[in-house]
């Protein structure tokens, strides 16, 4: 996480904030806005930016991966400078808006819905309140989760392995937050493993994996890490 | 000041907002430091009605008129943070106030009377949820504007008077709503003289103070200041701290114009 203090105007540490933050991917104009909402954050339009942020979020899905960094970031940095929460409420709304309309995104493309589920886990995982995780995120990361659950969303590889990479980045954070709802949902996982038809072996693998880092506190026992993830030499 | 509306229902509050919305952006952002959530545009929440961080929440219904409005994530979120952090500033001012009568806890925790002094500190500990996030966003209300900002930067901790320099109201402590909310406004008064001045010359008075929504009955149409006395109007009214003179205040402030509190 890098630091908001006078070293941010360093041009060794400008250059790597591109690399911290993954901002290659948009063009030098943007780069550069968002380099300064990381500094300057009351002198740019924070509502912009955050829409900035998250379209590029629904598109980029490496970039979705850790947006919640750069988003944390700025959320930091405009309290610190002016007390503000701009920032902060604007993604959080526009996020609420595309959950919102959840449903017909997926119907319009999977890849974006996928997308959109990687960046709400990934700010649920870096914007915390007091070191808390927002409250009012975990009911909706719950329905996403749950909705990739879903029997046709598991016929799909691209949604199992969304859900099984936010359950291991968040799970136990989810857990804390609400385990009667994680129950809920590995109730789903379960059935889905062992009933659901038309699933690839890959979606198979992933689910039993999932089921067993859950079993075992939210981590792979040694052996099992070693099935999962080790080559087997012959 | 003593004839308030027994309405305070978020409607009352959510319509006078309307009204003070439409006056425009520039008359707002003058001397209120930044708009809530850019605030003066239309909101896309058709049930949120841009709601702003003064909502306060009507005594009765509390946490139902509450969980009604606030039902986007930016605002759930940042009651969320008010929660925590007034949890927080409870638990470290309990902790200063037994600090400060550490010499008699011994006395109290043996003898199980509450005769000492930390006790009544105690006793008189606003605790309710409701009332401190109430008076927390009164507060916020009266931090987030430029006077604010000018005054703390003007004028240093140990430099302010009594009596002289606005001093935020304690929100621990047990108080009447009516005599909090006298406070409060006597705060916000006071830290009008360090509101910047106008291009034109004037000091035109801050709207946004009508924000205090249930709180305060409030005409919006007042008269705009021709020229400026802010400092000598309201030295008289620094005169009286204690809220007792209610009226006369109320009198002296609407002759000056120098107030937007009726």
């Amino acid at each position: 996480m890098s630091q908001i203090d006078g070293t941010e105007t360093h041009p060794a540490v400008m250059e790597n904030s591109t690399d911290e933050y993954r901002i290659q991917s948009f063009d030098p104009d943007t780069q550069m806005l968002l380099k300064t909402a990381l500094k300057d954050p009351s002198s740019v339009d924070l509502e912009k930016v955050s829409n900035i942020i998250m379209d590029q979020s629904l598109k980029d899905h490496v970039f979705s991966k850790e947006a919640g960094r750069i988003c944390y970031t700025i959320v930091q940095a405009e309290a610190k400078q002016s007390d503000g929460n701009v920032f902060r409420r604007n993604l959080l709304n526009r996020l609420q808006r595309e959950f919102k309309d959840r449903e017909d995104m997926r119907a319009r493309s999977i890849h974006e819905w996928v997308c959109y589920v990687t960046f709400i886990c990934n700010v649920f995982d870096y914007l915390k309140v007091n070191n808390m995780p927002m409250v009012a995120l975990v009911h909706p990361v719950y329905d996403c989760m749950l909705r990739l659950a879903q029997p046709d969303a598991l016929k799909n590889e691209e949604e199992v392995d969304c859900l099984v990479l936010q359950l291991h980045r968040i799970g136990e954070q989810l857990e804390k937050a609400n385990s009667q709802r994680m129950d809920e949902l590995f109730f789903l996982l379960r059935d889905g493993f062992l009933l659901q038809e038309g699933l690839t072996s890959m979606a198979r693998l992933l689910l039993l994996e999932i089921l067993e880092f859950r079993a075992g506190g939210w981590m792979l026992s040694s052996t099992a890490n070693k099935y999962y993830y080790s080559e087997i030499s012959e | 000041m003593s004839n308030r509306t027994p309405d305070r229902r978020t409607d009352a509050t959510s319509s006078r907002r309307e009204h003070s919305r439409s006056s425009g952006p520039s008359r707002w952002s003058h001397c209120r430091k930044r708009g809530v959530d850019g605030s003066m545009r239309t909101d896309e929440h058709e049930h949120t009605e841009g709601r702003h961080s003064s909502f306060t929440t009507p005594e009765s219904s509390g946490p139902v008129s509450r969980c009604a409005a606030a039902s986007d994530w930016g605002s759930q979120v940042e009651d969320d943070e008010m929660r925590r952090d007034l949890h927080r500033d409870l638990q470290r001012y309990r902790r200063r106030i037994l600090a400060v009568d550490a010499p008699h806890r011994e006395r109290k925790a043996s003898s199980g009377s509450s005769g000492s002094c930390d006790s009544k500190e105690e006793d008189s500990l606003e605790t309710d949820e409701g009332v401190l996030l109430r008076r927390q966003k009164q507060i916020n209300y009266g931090k987030n504007t430029l006077a604010y900002d000018r005054y703390i930067r003007e004028v240093p901790k140990h430099l302010r008077q009594s009596g002289v320099h606005p001093k935020t109201p304690n929100k621990f402590r047990k108080y009447s709503r009516r005599s909090w909310d006298q406070q409060i406004k006597l705060w916000r008064v006071k830290l009008h003289a360090w509101d910047p001045p106008t291009d034109n010359g004037t000091q035109e008075d801050n709207e946004e103070q009508l924000d205090f929504g249930d709180i305060m009955d409030i005409e919006l149409d007042f008269p705009t200041l021709t020229e400026p006395a802010p400092q000598a109007a309201r030295t008289g009214v620094m005169e009286d701290p204690e809220g007792s003179g209610t009226p006369v205040k109320v009198q002296r402030m609407d002759t000056a114009a120098a107030s937007d509190i009726a």
